[in-house]
């Protein structure tokens, strides 16, 4: 039911989309794992954001099972154990540049914007700021950030068998493309 | 050839098998895997975005995680240094299917807005797009 409420909103931004929306279909998200035993990495191409730049509204949405990684049988652990991605298939951040003033969407530059919202990781759904920056070139904008993520805040449980093989916090970094809709 | 020797040849062969079991286990549905595996499910980019748009669920039901192969239009081509993402979509429709491939295995050559492809790939599911993964480019029939 959730799923079908967000669509609807998805659907409904893509309507008001027409006056002036900035979409991004194929954004990437990758994360990193730094831990003792190994470094995972993995990366997902396919993140769908929509940024309106009249009201600073910014959204986020992704696949779990888009996240590829080097290894299958990580990607199978990923999703089966960890993210329980049959269950939660999605993610999403809903939020708000907060310093929309200082960044011009008319004019060419490199502008730091500051970001808050609700982050929502299996199921669970925590508030969230994040500075990142946003650049204007020749009409096209590009939004990228870096934000540290903590499995145990959004209860994504970890056997102590592979406690030294993933990261207590993982660093997510994303980077979107928008074309105006 | 002596009777250790034999054993010891034996042994050998039998650790050899067993590290490519396990690295075949590890590395299974790679790309690799994709290449030599026959697609599940055939169908089109219109087809497959119609059945995700009406029913979510049983959409991925039917196609979550299985290799499927879409023969479709493409919009636009993407790269960046690990990977290319092909976006098909037929030009009177809004959404379409986003096909993610490895950096490594896709000759881009051929590969231009407004041409035909087959492509198969594996399923990941449907935001405003279906998400094929691993994708591998088929010659077009």
């Amino acid at each position: 039911m959730k799923i079908k409420i967000l669509l609807f909103v998805l659907l409904a931004m893509f309507q008001f989309a027409q006056a002036q929306k900035y979409v991004s279909k194929n954004g990437h998200i990758k994360f990193f794992s730094h831990a003792p035993v190994e470094d995972i990495e993995a990366h997902n191409n396919q993140v769908v954001s929509i940024l309106d730049p009249a009201t600073g509204d910014l959204a986020f949405n992704l696949l779990i099972k888009a996240f590829e990684f080097k290894k299958a049988l990580m990607q199978e652990h990923f999703n089966e154990n960890y993210m329980e991605s049959d269950k939660y298939p999605k993610s999403s951040f809903k939020g708000k540049i907060t310093n929309l003033d200082k960044i011009s969407f008319e004019q060419d530059g490199v502008y730091k914007a500051e970001v808050s919202g609700d982050l929502t990781i299996h199921n669970v759904t925590k508030p969230v700021t994040v500075k990142g920056t946003i650049e204007v070139k020749g009409g096209s904008v590009t939004a990228s950030a870096k934000l540290i993520v903590s499995p145990k805040d959004y209860d994504i449980a970890i056997p102590s068998v592979v406690e030294n093989n993933i990261a207590k916090e993982i660093e997510v970094s994303l980077d979107a493309t928008y074309t105006v809709n | 050839m002596s009777k250790k020797a034999t054993y010891i040849l034996v042994f050998i062969l039998i650790a050899i098998g067993i590290a490519f079991a396990v690295w075949k286990y590890t590395f299974r549905k790679s790309v690799t895997s994709v290449i030599s595996k026959k697609a599940e499910i055939e169908t089109t980019a219109a087809a497959i975005l119609l059945e995700y748009e009406t029913d979510e669920a049983s959409a991925n039901f039917k196609y979550l995680d299985k290799i499927v192969e879409v023969t479709g239009t493409v919009e636009s081509v993407k790269e960046d240094s690990l990977s290319v993402t092909v976006y098909l979509k037929e030009s009177d429709s809004v959404a379409g299917v986003i096909c993610s491939f490895d950096r490594a295995s896709l000759d881009l050559s051929g590969l231009s807005s407004g041409s035909g492809v087959r492509i198969k790939g594996i399923c990941a599911g449907y935001l405003i797009d279906v998400v094929l993964n691993k994708c591998v480019l088929l010659p077009v029939m």
